[in-house]
């Protein structure tokens, strides 16, 4: 059988999906994709908050992509353009004294040039780090022990990368990886605002406090990406997040991809060998397909689609124990005018906004979140996407958009119980910081991990499709033995965040699945 | 439920403690999981041939028993065990192992389905975090029943005249594996035709209330026909005779094992006739596809030994010397009238072209002496009378 002869069926229609669905159509394959919702994109995507007003779904900025992707996709000729790039990040504090990031540069809050220069130092060293994650992204991680060529050519280039890196970098990674953002920070500042602002980065959508180890490995992870050579830059497309989304489908569906919205998956259709067969939709519809490749999350897959009975208990086990426990929700608010940051200039405001004024105060908020409980000082990262974009909003009318970090999906009291007073926090909180702003408020709305859960159908509303952990990263991604986005049905693959290299708009699952698949299956 | 009063006593006795331990004249017992039962009541030959030529009663109720019930349970057996479990309709018991995620056997035991949805397991090794990590998924309900349900073992050629006389109707027309209900006292007792001996034979399965008034009637009525308690020592006599394993003897149990390399899988035991490959799913299957595509790593063999030194532990070598494996259990057979022996083999030996030579010590006045001995493989069972299958049972 060719590839032409090959029918493969993609559920899911996020941006990994779309990736891989490109990659696969155009090496030749017969390529159709199933989408739940009324539209593709998943969590890159825009949504009407009320009539005239346009936030994105879940993801804001386009942070980790990967240029090679863009590029082989020509994603600029199927019309993704930038309003925005290069953000600066702005850090606000409550006595108004704003500290500025820009790339390399840090200025604001009484910085000294000396903690400038220790700002410059230690990007370069991280730079240098999260290089070695680039280069691993790049490939499916190998399988360790099973003596094949392939595996054994994978884990001498993971090893090589790390020697390649140099004497110090290699130091500084065994240094660091395993140990926490706070005691890397503490080394190199003494600056409480810059080492909250960093520290920051390496929380948002995990479930860490800078104390907590792992958090190094989540910092690099978030700088791997690079756009137009700036690494770890920050753009918003023109359009808003969907066009993002849009450009992939356009690519995809020049590649030849037929691609089905309001098209929900009820089962992954096995013959009474448990091999593939194809899909079996809501509606009741099959599809027959010799491959099928699952963008969701692994627990959705398996413990849904596939069903625990139709695998070995050992994976289920582990499936079931794979960590996705959402911790960030969405804030969208509908603004009748521009609202004032203390200590940010208004041609400031379109910049990435966050609030993060020590480690204490995100340390403090995650000691809530491990007993189930929230704070009501909550870290978080705003943004106003229609400064950039006026389509988003009625003339003279804005958005705002703020990722919320420590808001358990398994709060104690429950999100029916806590979705009102979070949402009262937030807006107390961000009062605090742009006096006047309640009276703008023309409508509030909070996203809590469950109802990222309920809305993108994925497990505990976990952005990443599972915890970015060490246990959880690499070859153990998303369990031992399942890393080669290759699953213990034949012919079933997985391409989204929950396999290697896990979460953010990078593409890389969909590309490395896409690749896979070629190769197994041509 | 489960028995956590340990803090009062290190062993528990069996509800048939106040009968066996009259009997144990020579006070030996054995601990078995959290029970203690007889090693010797008399003589090992004389309880041995007890289960040969009348009947022999084993307490048997520390082994482990699992009861698995709910809507899903046929669906949960199958993915368990190796074999094909819808082959083992409602009132029959199949022997069986299961294995871990690499393919290597965790234990081997029976299962009992006792009706519609009910499947007890009953085996050497504790199995509730095995079965309830397995049961992710499924509408089953995993209870432990060790404590609460008594066994006996009702072993030889008399047995069944023995339960007939006791009031079991039909229990001779009950075919080997069948599982039948009775009442006893008002309580529900289970009858089985099997056992560990590999003769005619039965296993009683009752709750602890009747468990004693159990024992009275049976010996009782069992008097004219020659029953005597046997205890662990005859047991694994008889068993080694009937061909069956015991884990921890014979194959190390893969949780236990230290070194990867001395597990084994049911290919490697003999059991490949346990393993259905066909069925699409079930624990280890993906890693014994694998093993049948790479090749075993040992063989398991049955072996008749020259000279009448039981080769216990021998170590075993080919004829140019290499060894190729060891002795797991052995015995001098008097049934058989033959020196037997379980082995698992590994290279250099080659099937069919090899000698196999065992190792033997064995004592004189105190003094070891060494024979090296040939073995041949023997393929069928040691022990394997008529009476063993013919129904309806014979009666005397």
């Amino acid at each position: 059988m060719t590839r032409k002869n090959k029918n493969i069926a993609i559920i899911g229609g996020g941006h990994n999906s779309l990736v891989s669905s490109a990659y696969l159509a155009k090496a030749g394959f017969n390529v159709e994709l199933f989408e739940s919702r009324s539209e593709i994109g998943g969590m890159a995507s825009t949504k009407e908050l009320i009539d005239g007003y346009k936030v994105p779904g879940a993801a804001h900025l386009l942070h980790q992509t990967d240029t090679k992707i863009h590029k082989t996709l020509k994603l600029d000729q199927h019309g993704l353009t930038f309003v925005a790039s290069g953000l600066k990040t702005i850090s606000i504090n409550p006595d108004g004294n704003a500290l500025i990031f820009d790339d390399d540069k840090v200025s604001g809050d009484d910085i000294t040039m000396n903690e400038q220069k220790q700002y410059k130092e230690f990007r370069e060293t991280m730079k240098k780090l999260s290089g070695f994650f680039k280069k691993s992204y790049q490939i499916p991680p190998p399988r360790l022990g099973s003596g094949d060529r392939k595996d054994m050519t994978r884990l001498m280039s993971l090893g090589w990368n790390l020697r390649s890196m140099g004497k110090n970098s290699m130091r500084h990674m065994l240094k660091y990886i395993a140990v926490n953002i706070h005691d890397v920070l503490n080394e190199f500042f003494d600056h409480e605002h810059i080492k909250g602002s960093i520290a920051l980065d390496a929380l948002l959508g995990n479930r860490l406090g800078p104390r907590t180890n792992n958090s190094v490995i989540t910092f690099l992870h978030q700088l791997t990406g690079d756009l137009n050579g700036v690494q770890g830059s920050y753009a918003i497309p023109e359009g808003g997040m969907s066009s993002y989304s849009q450009a992939l489908k356009n690519a995809a569906e020049s590649a030849g991809v037929k691609i089905h919205i309001n098209s929900p998956v009820k089962q992954i259709d096995l013959d009474e060998k448990n091999k593939v067969r194809g899909l079996i939709l809501e509606s009741g519809e099959k599809v027959n397909a010799d491959i099928v490749v699952s963008g969701i999350d692994p627990k959705s897959t398996f413990m849904c689609l596939v069903g625990p009975k139709n695998l070995e208990a050992h994976y289920v086990h582990k499936i079931s124990n794979i960590r996705m426990r959402g911790n960030t929700s969405k804030l969208h608010l509908a603004l009748s005018g521009l609202p004032k940051f203390k200590g940010v200039d208004s041609e400031d405001l379109g910049h990435r906004i966050i609030n993060a004024p020590n480690m204490k105060y995100l340390e403090l908020a995650h000691d809530f979140t491990k007993y189930g409980e929230y704070s009501d000082q909550l870290p978080m990262e705003i943004i106003i996407p229609s400064i950039h974009d006026k389509s988003l909003a009625p003339n003279g009318h804005h958005v705002l958009s703020a990722v919320i970090n420590n808001t358990a999906y398994d709060l104690k009291d429950g999100w029916d119980q806590s979705n009102a007073v979070v949402l009262e926090n937030c807006l107390n909180q961000l009062e605090v910081m742009a006096p006047g702003i309640r009276k703008l408020v023309v409508h509030a709305e909070l996203l809590s991990p469950k109802d990222i859960e309920n809305e993108y159908g994925i497990t505990g509303g976990q952005w990443h499709h599972g915890e970015l952990t060490f246990d959880q990263f690499l070859m153990l991604r998303p369990i031992p033995g399942m890393a080669q986005h290759k699953s213990p049905i034949d012919s079933l693959y997985l391409c989204g965040a929950g396999s290697h290299p896990g979460g953010g708009l990078m593409g890389l699952a969909g590309r490395n699945a896409a690749n896979e698949i070629i190769s197994r299956e041509s | 439920m489960l028995r956590q009063d340990h803090y009062k006593t290190s062993v528990y006795q069996t509800p048939f403690h106040e009968r066996t331990s009259e009997l144990n004249i020579l006070n030996e017992w054995t601990r078995w999981k959290d029970y203690t039962v007889s090693t010797n009541y008399f003589r090992t030959d004389l309880e041995y041939f007890a289960v040969r030529n009348t009947t022999g009663v084993i307490d048997y109720t520390p082994m482990v028993k699992q009861k698995i019930t709910g809507p899903d349970a046929a669906e949960f057996v199958n993915r368990f065990f190796t074999r094909d479990m819808n082959k083992i309709g409602v009132g029959r018991v199949g022997y069986v192992v299961w294995c871990d995620e690499a393919g290597q056997v965790l234990d081997d035991g029976t299962v009992f389905h006792i009706r519609e949805n009910e499947y007890w397991l009953l085996c050497v090794e504790r199995q509730l975090d095995n079965l309830k990590n397995s049961a992710i998924g499924f509408d089953v309900t995993i209870e432990e029943i060790t404590d609460d349900i008594a066994c006996l073992g009702v072993q030889g050629p008399t047995s069944c005249s023995i339960l007939k006389v006791m009031g079991f109707e039909g229990i001779e027309h009950l075919k080997p594996f069948d599982i039948k209900h009775y009442d006893f006292r008002g309580q529900e007792i289970i009858i089985s035709r099997t056992g560990f001996s590999g003769d005619l034979g039965y296993e009683v399965c009752m709750v602890n209330d009747v468990a004693l008034d159990f024992w009275d009637e049976l010996f009782d009525k069992g008097k004219i026909y020659g029953i005597q308690p046997f205890g662990l020592d005859a047991l694994d006599l008889v068993r080694i005779e009937a061909g069956l394993l015991v884990p921890g003897h014979d194959f190390m149990v893969a949780e236990e094992a230290i070194r990867p390399g001395s597990t084994r899988s049911p290919f490697e035991l003999g059991l490949s006739w346990l393993v259905d490959l066909s069925k699409p799913v079930f624990n280890g299957r993906e890693a014994l596809i694998e093993e049948k595509k790479k090749g075993s790593r040992y063989t398991f063999v049955k072996l008749n030994i020259n000279g009448n030194k039981p080769a216990e532990g021998a170590y075993l070598y080919n004829q140019s010397g290499k060894k190729i494996g060891n002795v797991t259990s052995a015995m001098f057979s008097p049934s058989a009238k033959a020196n037997i022996a379980f082995a698992s083999l590994h290279d250099p030996w080659k099937k069919g072209k090899d000698k196999i030579i065992a190792e033997i010590y064995y004592q004189k006045d105190l003094e070891w002496n060494k024979v090296m001995e040939e073995a041949t493989i023997v393929t069928k069972p040691f022990f394997d009378p008529d009476r063993k299958r013919n129904t309806p049972a014979e009666l005397y």
